[in-house]
């Protein structure tokens, strides 16, 4: 073998193995992570809604920002912060639109909760009987809110109880161009 | 030429360089004498990380490392094994204290797939790859060149070696050895005679396989080639099936578990003695479908039925490049429960009814005029709150309560009910609402599988062993002759010495030659030679 052949042939032989192992490690590393995160396009989805319509996200998004907050009647930071969420909401939403995702519980539990609240809740309520929206966007803790600008982009996420001040934020956010 | 490094010349097989220590002549013949390559001058960065990696001491430094990682990654569960949904860190802290924090902390618990074993891995593949091509090549070009002409002195090196004056059954000496199957190379009256050299590429061979071996599991990695997934199916419901974009859905329609009875066969007797169940059968008899309305995620999906088939153990079922497996089962979830009323007298009244937790009904009529309204539901009971409402702790019904009203003719009255007790709200009442069964719901648990490297992983096993058998069932023998000076005869085989001569000396003995000389041999006794093994 030539000297120059050697060279090549070292020179190919271990970059190909640092760049396959190099390949092989991100591969690993990010197939855990594929939550949405902020920055990430928001993925369309369409569900039904608690009083039998149907919600989807492209149709409202068209035009208005979006703010997605996943919850269940059995987390308790989720029945706090609703109430607060109410009252934001109340105070005008002409430029972006509030859907409270309820992940995966009878409609029976829902109604039961909704009529101890103090007030109706006026946004509306979407079921995500089978998960499917909770696993596209990845979902961990509840409650977890997301902001979506009119761009489709999503602009913030929280997973843990919004205060007044956080909500105020998402409206924002989600209202801003 | 020889290129630096080289101990034997390559033209002639004489020693070059005489500081060698001569009793490592074995280490000399493994090469025939030619450079190792990594022992070549050379300098770049490039050079630097071959040479290292080119050394056996590095290779089984790597393999040692692995092995012990491998041994470790056994003391504790890997993470595949630990109960669904726990976390892992509190797993390993509260099962096994500190070592089992620092068994999680440094990737133990999901070793395989944890970084510093994976760039272990590639360090292997690299030090196969390049210890093969630093000692094949030279091994190769020597073998490829050899000469049936050789200077005396190497004949007296060679471990096996015989000078007789006869030099009339040179010949006949050749034709023995032919039909031996040796191929016979001449030069005048030089002769190199050759078997089994194919048992030099054995080890080469061997990591070709592994390195494809190694090749196949890193795949793995890649995404779209490897899925190994439960699937957990409730009896009566459909659900997406992962890893296919929700293009595929599956319905299990009855999950059934059969087992052995006395039907008058050979295994009657087994069945008596025993006082188990003896399960013969899980089934899953499920519906597959395909989704003809995949665009948007959570809208209902159009359903079109592919078809139906039981799924037994080791009958999967196939789709595209996947399988589906039947693999365990659950009955813990609640599905329903059923109770009573009695009076205050404990005489019972009305009919039972039965609570289906996933979709209770508002009111359930239990005649004689009477109703039970379900006013609250909790599945999880955890508290009531200031409103009254039943607080639950998880959406999961493993501590239901209930407020039933109940309602007769004339008046209503309230009761919380739990599993273990119950309290009456309003004051004297009349009637209790006792719990009498509950029935659980049978859910089926699949492995969605898809492996698309196996094929690439099994073609590296089989080259692996078809390397290790030639590597270790085929000696290569080599014969020199000349008639130069004399009848001379020296001989060298890779291993097993003992068939070697066992082959020689019925030739030598056939043509009038003695047995042949056998330098280890004589060590041991002087003059006389022994017979080995036996």
């Amino acid at each position: 073998m030539k000297k120059q052949t050697r060279n090549i042939l070292r020179i190919t032989i271990i970059s190909s193995i640092v760049i396959l192992v190099g390949v092989t490690l991100w591969f690993n590393l990010t197939s855990d992570i594929q939550a949405i995160q902020v920055g990430d396009e928001a993925v369309d989805f369409q569900l039904e809604t608690l009083d039998g319509g149907t919600v989807q996200l492209s149709d409202i998004n068209e035009d208005k920002g979006v703010i997605l907050n996943f919850w269940g009647t059995w987390c308790e930071p989720c029945r706090e912060e609703m109430p607060d969420m109410n009252e934001v909401y109340n105070e005008g939403h002409d430029d972006y639109e509030l859907i409270a995702v309820n992940v995966s519980e009878g409609e029976q539990q829902i109604n039961q909760f909704l009529a101890s609240l103090d007030d109706e809740l006026s946004y509306p309520i979407a079921l995500d009987r089978n998960r499917d929206v909770t696993k596209v966007y990845q979902i961990g803790p509840l409650p977890t809110t997301i902001a979506i600008d009119k761009n489709g982009v999503v602009v913030d996420k929280q997973e843990y109880q919004l205060t007044k001040d956080d909500i105020h934020r998402f409206v924002e956010l989600s209202t801003s161009e | 030429m020889n290129p630096p490094g080289t101990q034997l010349c390559q033209s002639c097989g004489k020693m070059i360089n005489s500081d060698y220590d001569k009793k490592k002549i074995k280490d000399l013949m493994r090469y025939d004498g030619s450079a190792i390559r990594s022992k070549t001058r050379s300098r770049s960065i490039f050079d630097k990380i071959w040479i290292f990696f080119t050394s056996i001491k590095v290779g089984v430094a790597i393999i040692l490392i692995i092995a012990i990682a491998s041994s470790i990654g056994t003391i504790f569960p890997q993470e595949y094994f630990i109960p669904v949904g726990a976390d892992p860190l509190q797993y390993y802290t509260e099962n096994y204290g500190t070592p089992g924090r620092l068994y999680y902390e440094l990737g133990f618990h999901n070793l395989y797939s944890s970084w510093w074993f994976i760039i272990l891995i590639g360090m292997l593949a690299l030090s196969l790859i390049a210890a093969s091509i630093d000692r094949g090549v030279p091994l190769f070009k020597s073998l490829k060149n050899q000469r049936a002409k050789k200077h005396p002195t190497f004949y007296k090196r060679q471990r096996l070696n015989l000078q007789q004056a006869n030099t009339k059954n040179t010949e006949r000496v050749i034709e023995g050895f032919r039909k031996k199957g040796y191929k016979v190379k001449e030069d005048q009256n030089h002769y190199l005679l050759e078997k089994g050299r194919l048992s030099r590429w054995g080890p080469y061979i061997n990591h070709t396989g592994l390195i494809i071996l190694l090749f196949g599991s890193m795949l793995r990695f890649f995404p779209g080639m490897y899925v190994d997934e439960l699937i957990y199916i409730t009896e009566g419901d459909t659900v997406q099936v992962p890893e296919t974009d929700g293009q595929y859905y599956v319905e299990n329609n009855e999950f059934i578990v059969d087992i052995y009875e006395e039907e008058g066969t050979v295994f009657d007797a087994t069945v008596q003695n025993t006082n188990e169940t003896i399960v013969s059968n899980y089934q899953t008899d499920m519906t597959f479908y395909e989704n003809q309305n995949v665009d948007v995620v959570g809208a209902p999906p159009d359903l079109e039925v592919v078809e139906d088939y039981s799924l037994q153990v080791n009958h999967p079922y196939q789709f595209e490049q996947f399988e589906l497996y039947q693999s365990s089962y659950d009955n813990s979830q609640m599905k329903s429960m059923t109770f009573q009323l009695e009076d205050s007298n404990g005489e019972t009244v009305g009919d039972r009814f039965t609570v289906a937790l996933d979709n209770l009904e508002s009111t359930y009529e239990v005649g004689e005029g009477l109703a039970v309204e379900v006013r609250a539901y909790a599945p999880d009971f955890l508290e009531i709150d200031e409103n009254g409402a039943l607080i639950s702790e998880t959406p999961t019904p493993v501590n239901p309560a209930f407020v039933f009203e109940v309602t007769d003719d004339t008046s209503s009255e309230l009761s919380l009910l739990q599993i273990m007790s119950s309290t009456d709200i309003t004051q004297g009442n009349e009637y209790s609402v006792k719990f009498v069964e509950n029935e659980n719901h049978w859910a089926t648990v699949l492995t969605l599988k898809k492996d698309l490297t196996l094929p690439l992983i099994a073609t590296g096993f089989v080259i692996f062993l078809i390397g290790l058998f030639i590597g270790s069932y085929i000696n290569h023998r080599r014969i020199w002759i000349n008639d130069e000076n004399g009848f001379n005869i020296s001989a060298h085989t890779n291993k097993n010495y003992f068939g070697l001569k066992k082959e020689i000396n019925p030739v030598l003995e056939d043509n009038g030659y003695g047995e042949i000389f056998d330098r280890d041999a004589q060590d041991f006794d002087k003059g006389v030679i022994i017979v080995e093994g036996k």
